[in-house]
C-alpha cells in the first residue's frame, strides 16, 4: 500500500471526514445563486416600503400642484397619472413598471426618472468614485499604521483623527474647505465651469461623467477644470468614509494579528512585512469588505449632503430639489432607483467576498 | 482565593476603574464633553444672552452678519440673530432629540431583537428581512421621508422635536435590533441557557434573567454611538430643510445651511460656531462609546496569563495538600550532571524567566527554569494549566507578545537566542527551530492553500524556485502521510480533516530539517485514534531525521508513549526532571507522585460491577435524530437507531469520538433536542415528543451537568441563585427553605455556604463544576446526564471531582448517563459502557467486557489508541497497535 517514503500510518479510515461538500453544483455558483435569491425578497421589501411611504405622505398631485390648479384640473391630472385607481392596481403598475425599467415621470417638470438616472446618476457615480479613491488612500494605509503602532503615539493621533472626521458633518467640512479655498479663487461649487460644461455638451458619445467626457474631448484645460471642481467634494465625502475605513482596518488587523496562524507564520520564519501583508491584512479584509458594502448606504446618504453643499447636480441634489417641491412621483422613482443601487452593490460585495475568502468558494 | 474590592470602589464607575492610561483619558474627556453639553442644554435660557430668534434687544437691531464683538461674542447671522444664543439653544434642541431618539429606538429595537433572536422561526425571518432592508437604505433619506410624513403641517417646538426624534428612531431601530439579535443568538447557544431550559425555566424568565442580563452589556456602547449618529442625522435633516420648523427651535444644521453662502465671501463666524458645536458633542459621545467598547470588548483587551487567579489558587491548594509544602522547593532531582552528557545539546535553556506586564501588574509566568534537549531526544514538558510550559517554549522563539519580559539564556547549539533582534532571530525560526501548534484549525491561515503556506516557509529560508518548492511541498505532505498529496497540496485548510490539518502543520515544521521541533500539545485537539497516528508520525520523524523534540503536554499517557526524558513544571518552576522510565517507576517529588496518582488508568481490575436487579430509570428506544441539511443538502443523521437503558444506581458510560452523536443522545434525553423518531422514557414516563409545557413537570426527574463549567453558569447570577433556580421553578418552597437547601447542596459538593454569595468568575474550574453538580442534584433527580463533565479540568482537579461524583452517586443512587471521550475516566466509574461511532451504537455491555475484551473492531482500535501512563506497558501496546493498524489498512 503506502510507499516506503510514508513514515506513519494513515489516519484511521473513519476519523473525521474532510468537510468537502457532498455533490451538488459548483459551490461558488451555488453561493452566488443563494445570494441572488436572498436579494429578491429584500429588494421587494425595499421597493414596497418606498411605495407605501409615498402613499402615506398623501396625494402627490395635491402636494405638488395644490393651490396652483383648480380642483377639476387636479382630478384630471390624477386620472391621467392613474392615481384615482385602487391602491393595489397602482402597486401592480408600479412593480411591473420596475420590471420594464420604467420608474415613472416627474410631476413638476415631466422628466423621465430613467433620464434622471442617466444624467444625475452619472454625476453621483463620479463623485462616489472620487471620494472612494480618497477614502481608500486615507483609510487603508493609515489604518495599517494605527494597527502597527497600537496604543502608541501614531495610533492615538490617528484614532483621534478618525473620530474627528466622523464627528464633523460632511457639510461642515465642506464649509471649512470652502472657507479655506475660496480666497484663492478655487472653484467650490458645481461640477465644472460654465464654459466647460457648455463645451462638453457636444461630446460624442456623452457619458455624463465629466472626467471621461473631458478626456474624450481631449483638452487638458478642460480636464484640469473638471478635476479642480471635483477635488473639494471628493475630499469632504472621502474623508468621512475614509475615517470609517481607517477604524475598520485597524480593528480587524488587530484581531487577525492575534490569531494563531499569524504566530504560526512567524514561527516559520516568515518576515514581519510578509506576515502583515499576506497573513494579517488579507484576512482582515473579509470583514472590512463586508462593512464597506454597508457603507454604500452611508456614502449615498452622505452624497445627498455633499451634493447640496457643493451644488453637485447628482441624484441626491436632484432628490432634495424634488423633495422641497413635494414632487413625490419623482421622489418615488429616485428612491426606488437608490434602493436598486444598494441591492446591486450588496450583491457585488458578496462576489468580492467570494474571491477574498476561499471558504465561501469551496 | 478571590479578591474582594473595597467598598470605596463603588464610588467610581467600574468602567473607569477597568480603564487605564490613554483609554481612561479618552473616556473622561468624552464624559466631560457630554456633561458640558447637557449642562448647557439644561441652563440654556440663563446662559444665552438673547432669545434664539431675537434680532434686536431693547429696540436696537443687531444688524446682519456682524463680526464677533463684545455684545455678540460669536457675531450675528445672516438673519440678524445672535450666533452664540442660537448655538446655546441649539444645544438644547439637540440634547432633547438625542435622548428621545436613543430611548425610543432602544425601547423598540431591544425587545424586538430579543424575541426575534430567541424564538427564531418565521417571525425572526420576516423581522430580519424588514430590518435589513431598512438598514441597507440610506439612513438620512429614510429620516427625511419619515419626517415629511410626520410633520405635515405640524410646526410646534414639541411636535417638531418629537417628529425629528421619531424620524431618527426609525433609522436606528434596525441597528439595535441587529446588535441585540446577534447577541441573543450567541447567548442562546450558551450552556447556561440550556441549563435553565433543562430545569424547566419558562421562556419569559429565560429572556429576562439569562439572555437580557448578558446581552445588555452592549447597550451603553451602541447607545452612545447611536447618540452621535443621531446628532449628525438631526443636523443633516436641518441642513436640508427637513428638520424642526426654524421659528420653533434653534437647530445647528439649519444654521449651517444658512451660513453656507457666507463661506465664499469670507464670513466665517456664522458657520464655524454651530459646526464646532456639532463636532464637539459628537466627539464627546463617540469618545465615550469607543472607550466603553475598548474596555468592555474582551477581544481588544491586553491579556496576561490564560488562567484565572482562582484556577491558580485551586492548583496551588491541590499542590499543598498533595505535597504538604506551602511552596515549591526548586529541587531538580536529577541534576543536569546526573544523566550522561552524550552530545552537545540541541537546545539548552538556563535560568529562563518570563514576566508579563498586565493591567493588573507584573505576572511571573516562568521562574528561572533550566533543561536541555539532545539531538534525537524527546523531552516532554508536563504540567497543569498555568505551569508556564507553553510560555517558556514560545519565549525561545521570541513569539511572546510585547508585554513579556524574558531573561536567562536559551542556546541553540552555540547560538544564544534570547536578546537576539527579531531580524536575526527570523532566519532561525522554522529553519533551525520549528513549532507544531495545539489547534491545527487555527494554526493554518484559512485563505491560502496548504501548499502555498508550506512554500512560503520554504522560500523564507532557501533560495528555491516556486516550482521546486511546490514539488518539495508535495514530497513533505507524502512524508507526513497525507493521502493523495499531489491533489491535496492545493486544498484550503477547511477542506481537510483535523488530523490532516495537523499533518500539514507538521509538514511545515519539518520542511527545513530543523534541529529542534517544539510541539505544543500537538494532539490535544484531536480524537484519540488520530492522536495515536500523529504521535507515531512524530516519533518516526525523530528516528529518521534525528530531530530533537520538545513535547509540551498535560497528558501523562502521551508522555509515557513518547518521551525519553520528562520535565515536570509547576507554577513556572521545574519540580523534577528525570528519564521517563525512572519518573514513572519512582517519582521523586511528591507533586509528580500525586500527579501520576491522579491520572485515571485504563484497564482497572476492580471497577464497579453490575446492578442488574434495580428498576430501569432511562429507556431509550430506537432513537433517531436528524439535523436538517443546509439549503439543497440532505439531512444529517446524528443518531442512528440507538437503544439503551440505565438502571437505578447505575452509571452507563457513553463513549465515542467527536461527531459520534454521543452528546446528541444526552441532549435529546433531556428535551434540548427533539428526536426524529424513537421514544425516550424516564422513570416510566415518556419524555420524547412532548411540548415544553408537557415536559416541564417531568423535568424535576432529571439533571444535567455540562462540559464547560465556565459557560454553564450564568455569569451574572450568584452561585446561590444558580443552584436555587431549579427550586424556584419546580417547587413552591419558601425562600428560607430554599436557602437551607442551597446550603446543604453546597455542603454536599464540599463547598462552604459562603460560596452562595460569590459569582461564577470568582471560582476555579473545579469549583464551578461542583456547583453545576449541586444544581443538577437540587431536585433529587432519578437520572443525571453528565456530558463530558471533567474534560475541561486539569488532571488533579478532575480526580477530586470524579471522587466526589462517585461518592454522591453511591449515596443518592441516581441513574447516570455519563458521556465522555476519555475511556480511562469511564473505566473508573461506569458499571456498563456503550460505544458510539457515526451515530450508531457499536457495542454495549458490562465495563470489564467492553473495555477489557472488546468484540467489535472499532472498540478494539479505540482502546488500542489510548496511551496509558506507563512507558513499558505503552511500548507493548504500541507494538500490538502497530499490528492492528496495519491490519486495517
Amino acid at each position: 500500500m503506502a510507499t516506503a517514503e510514508v513514515l506513519a500510518p494513515l489516519d484511521p479510515p473513519d476519523a473525521g471526514q474532510p468537510t468537502r461538500r457532498r455533490g451538488g453544483p459548483n459551490p461558488l455558483a451555488r453561493y452566488l445563486l443563494v445570494r441572488l435569491a436572498l436579494l429578491v425578497p429584500m429588494m421587494w421589501v425595499l421597493v414596497t416600503m418606498v411605495f407605501v411611504l409615498m402613499r402615506v405622505i398623501g396625494d402627490p398631485i395635491q402636494a405638488a400642484l395644490g393651490g396652483r390648479l383648480t380642483a377639476d384640473q387636479i382630478a384630471e391630472r390624477k386620472a391621467e397619472a392613474g392615481l384615482d385607481r385602487p391602491i393595489l392596481t397602482q402597486y401592480w403598475e408600479y412593480l411591473s413598471g420596475l420590471f420594464r425599467g420604467d420608474f415613472g415621470t416627474t410631476l413638476t417638470d415631466n422628466r423621465e426618472v430613467s433620464d434622471i438616472l442617466v444624467v444625475n446618476g452619472a454625476a453621483t457615480l463620479e463623485l462616489a468614485i472620487w471620494s472612494l479613491l480618497v477614502a481608500f488612500a486615507v483609510g487603508i494605509p493609515l489604518g495599517r499604521i494605527a494597527a502597527r503602532y497600537r496604543d502608541r503615539v501614531p495610533d492615538v493621533l490617528l484614532r483621534l483623527f478618525s473620530i474627528l472626521v466622523y464627528a464633523a458633518p460632511v457639510f461642515f467640512v465642506g464649509l471649512l474647505l470652502k472657507l479655506a479655498f475660496a480666497p484663492f479663487g478655487w472653484p467650490s461649487s458645481g461640477r465644472a465651469s460654465i464654459a466647460t460644461e457648455l463645451t462638453l455638451q457636444d461630446v460624442k458619445p456623452r457619458t455624463n461623467i465629466m472626467f471621461v467626457d473631458a478626456i474624450l474631448w481631449g483638452d487638458p484645460a478642460l480636464i484640469g477644470d473638471v478635476l479642480k471642481h471635483a477635488m473639494l467634494p471628493a475630499i469632504a465625502l472621502g474623508l468621512l468614509t475614509g475615517g470609517v475605513f481607517l477604524r475598520l482596518v485597524r480593528v480587524n488587523l488587530l484581531q487577525t494579528l492575534r490569531m494563531d496562524y499569524v504566530t504560526a507564520a512567524r514561527a516559520r520564519g516568515v518576515s514581519e512585512r510578509r506576515v502583515m501583508n499576506k497573513h494579517a491584512f488579507r484576512n482582515a479584509l473579509v470583514p472590512v469588505v463586508t462593512v464597506m458594502g454597508m457603507q454604500v448606504a452611508l456614502l449615498l446618504g452622505g452624497a445627498i449632503l455633499t451634493e447640496t453643499t457643493f451644488e453637485w447636480k447628482g441624484l441626491g441634489y436632484q432628490l432634495s430639489e424634488y423633495l422641497i417641491k413635494r414632487d413625490f412621483l419623482a421622489v418615488q422613482g429616485i428612491v426606488t432607483l437608490i434602493a436598486l443601487i444598494v441591492g446591486a452593490m450588496s450583491f457585488l460585495i458578496d462576489v468580492i467576498i467570494a474571491f477574498v475568502d476561499p471558504r465561501v468558494r469551496f | 482565593m478571590s479578591t474582594r474590592f473595597p467598598s470605596l470602589s463603588k464610588v467610581v464607575p467600574s468602567v473607569v476603574r477597568q480603564s487605564h492610561g490613554l483609554q481612561r483619558f479618552m473616556l473622561l474627556l468624552g464624559f466631560a464633553l457630554v456633561l458640558m453639553f447637557v449642562f448647557v442644554a439644561i441652563f440654556a435660557p440663563w446662559l444665552a444672552p438673547y432669545d434664539f430668534n431675537a434680532d434686536r434687544s431693547g429696540g436696537v437691531v443687531f444688524g446682519t452678519q456682524q463680526p464677533p464683538s463684545a455684545d455678540h461674542w460669536f457675531g450675528t447671522s445672516v438673519g440678524g440673530t445672535d450666533v452664540l444664543s442660537r448655538v446655546i439653544y441649539g444645544t438644547r434642541t439637540a440634547v432633547e432629540v438625542i435622548i428621545l431618539a436613543v430611548l425610543l429606538s432602544a425601547l423598540v429595537g431591544v425587545p424586538l431583537g430579543l424575541v426575534s433572536g430567541y424564538l427564531g422561526g418565521w417571525l425572526d425571518r420576516v423581522l430580519v428581512l424588514v430590518m435589513d432592508a431598512l438598514y441597507a437604505f440610506p439612513s438620512l433619506l429614510l429620516a427625511i421621508v419619515v419626517s415629511i410624513v410626520l410633520s405635515g403641517g405640524n410646526s410646534g417646538a414639541v411636535g417638531g422635536i418629537i417628529a425629528a426624534a421619531v424620524s431618527i428612531t426609525v433609522v436606528f431601530v434596525p441597528q439595535y435590533f441587529r446588535v441585540i439579535r446577534n447577541a441573543t443568538l450567541s447567548v442562546k447557544s450558551e450552556p447556561y441557557v440550556d441549563a435553565a431550559k433543562v430545569v424547566g425555566v419558562r421562556t419569559p424568565r429565560i429572556l429576562r434573567k439569562h439572555v437580557f442580563s448578558n446581552v445588555s452589556s452592549s447597550l451603553p456602547v451602541i447607545g452612545t454611538l447611536n447618540a452621535s449618529e443621531a446628532i449628525l442625522t438631526l443636523a443633516g435633516l436641518g441642513f436640508l430643510g427637513f428638520g424642526i420648523e426654524p421659528s420653533a427651535a434653534a437647530e445647528w444644521g439649519y444654521d449651517l445651511n444658512k451660513a453656507l453662502p457666507d463661506a465664499s465671501s469670507g464670513i466665517w463666524w456664522t458657520g464655524v460656531f454651530p459646526g464646532l458645536a456639532i463636532v464637539l458633542i459628537v466627539l464627546g459621545a463617540t469618545l465615550v462609546g469607543e472607550s466603553l467598547n475598548d474596555i468592555l470588548n474582551p477581544l481588544l483587551r491586553t491579556r496576561g496569563a490564560d488562567t484565572s487567579e482562582a484556577d491558580q489558587a485551586e492548583i496551588e491548594h491541590e499542590f499543598e495538600e498533595l505535597t504538604g509544602a506551602p511552596s515549591v522547593e526548586v529541587r531538580s532531582v536529577a541534576e543536569p550532571g546526573d544523566h550522561v552528557e552524550k552530545k552537545v545539546a540541541a537546545l539548552s535553556l538556563t535560568d529562563l524567566a518570563v514576566t508579563f506586564r498586565t493591567d493588573a501588574g507584573q505576572v511571573k509566568a516562568v521562574n528561572g527554569i533550566s533543561f536541555d534537549v539532545a539531538p534525537g531526544e524527546v523531552v516532554a514538558v508536563v504540567g497543569e494549566s498555568g505551569s508556564g510550559k507553553s510560555v517558556s517554549s514560545r519565549a525561545v522563539l521570541g513569539l511572546l507578545p510585547s508585554t513579556a519580559d524574558v531573561s536567562g539564556s536559551a542556546r541553540l547549539g552555540e547560538r544564544e537566542l534570547l536578546g537576539m533582534s527579531s531580524g536575526s532571530l527570523r532566519p532561525l525560526r522554522g529553519d533551525r527551530v520549528s513549532m507544531v501548534f495545539q489547534e491545527p484549525a487555527t494554526a493554518l491561515n484559512p485563505v491560502y492553500t496548504v501548499g502555498w503556506q508550506i512554500v512560503e516557509g520554504l522560500q523564507a529560508h532557501q533560495k528555491i524556485s516556486k516550482k521546486a518548492a511546490r514539488a518539495r511541498a508535495v514530497e513533505l505532505l507524502e512524508l507526513v502521510g497525507m493521502p493523495d498529496p499531489a491533489e491535496r497540496v492545493s486544498y484550503y485548510p477547511h477542506q481537510l480533516s483535523g488530523g490532516q490539518k495537523q499533518r500539514v502543520v507538521i509538514a511545515m515544521a519539518i520542511a527545513c530539517d530543523p534541529d529542534v521541533i517544539i510541539a505544543d500539545e500537538p494532539t490535544t485537539a484531536l480524537d484519540v485514534t488520530v492522536q495515536a497516528a500523529i504521535l507515531e508520525l512524530l516519533l518516526s520523524l525523530r528516528d529518521r531525521l534525528g530531530t530533537a523534540i520538545v513535547l509540551i503536554t498535560h497528558n501523562m499517557g502521551v508522555v509515557a508513549d513518547m518521551a525519553d526524558r520528562v520535565v515536570v513544571m509547576y507554577r513556572g518552576e521545574i519540580v523534577e526532571q528525570a528519564p521517563a522510565r525512572q519518573l514513572f517507576a519512582a517519582p521523586a517529588h511528591p507533586y509528580t507522585r500525586a500527579l501520576l496518582d491522579a491520572v485515571p488508568h485504563l484497564g482497572r481490575e476492580n471497577g464497579p460491577g453490575l446492578v442488574d436487579d434495580n428498576e430501569i430509570v432511562l429507556k431509550v428506544d430506537d432513537l433517531v435524530v436528524e439535523f436538517a441539511g443546509r439549503f439543497g443538502q440532505p439531512a444529517f443523521r446524528a443518531v442512528d437507531h440507538v437503544s439503551l437503558e440505565v438502571r437505578k444506581g447505575e452509571v452507563l458510560g457513553l463513549v465515542g469520538e467527536s461527531g459520534s452523536g454521543k452528546s446528541t443522545v444526552g441532549r435529546t434525553t433531556v428535551g434540548l433536542q427533539q428526536p426524529t423518531s424513537g421514544t425516550i422514557h424516564v422513570s416510566g414516563n415518556q419524555v420524547s415528543g412532548l411540548s415544553d409545557r408537557e415536559l416541564r413537570p417531568l423535568r424535576s426527574r432529571f439533571g444535567f451537568v455540562f462540559q464547560d463549567p465556565a459557560s454553564s453558569l450564568n455569569p451574572r447570577m450568584s452561585i446561590g441563585q444558580c443552584i436555587a433556580e431549579p427550586l424556584h421553578v419546580q417547587t413552591d418552597m419558601e425562600q428560607s427553605q430554599i436557602d437551607a437547601k442551597v446550603a446543604s447542596l453546597l455542603d454536599s459538593v464540599e463547598l462552604g455556604g459562603g460560596y452562595a454569595e460569590r459569582f461564577p468568575h470568582e471560582l476555579s474550574g473545579g469549583q464551578r463544576q461542583r456547583v453545576s453538580l449541586a444544581r443538577a442534584l437540587a431536585l433529587d433527580p432519578d437520572l443525571l446526564i453528565a456530558d463530558e463533565p471533567t474534560s475541561a479540568l486539569d488532571v488533579s482537579v478532575q480526580a477530586r471531582v470524579l471522587e466526589l461524583f462517585t461518592e454522591l452517586q453511591q449515596r443518592l443512587q441516581f441513574a447516570c448517563l455519563f458521556i465522555s471521550h476519555d475511556l480511562a475516566v469511564v473505566d473508573t466509574l461506569a458499571n456498563r459502557v456503550a460505544v458510539m461511532q457515526h451515530g450508531k451504537l457499536v457495542e454495549i455491555g458490562p465495563r470489564e467486557q467492553v473495555l477489557g475484551r472488546p468484540q467489535e473492531d472499532y472498540t478494539k482500535r479505540l482502546i488500542a489508541a489510548v496511551p496509558v501512563p506507563d512507558p513499558d506497558e505503552q511500548a507493548r501496546r504500541r507494538a500490538e497497535r502497530g499490528r492492528l493498524l496495519t491490519d486495517i489498512s
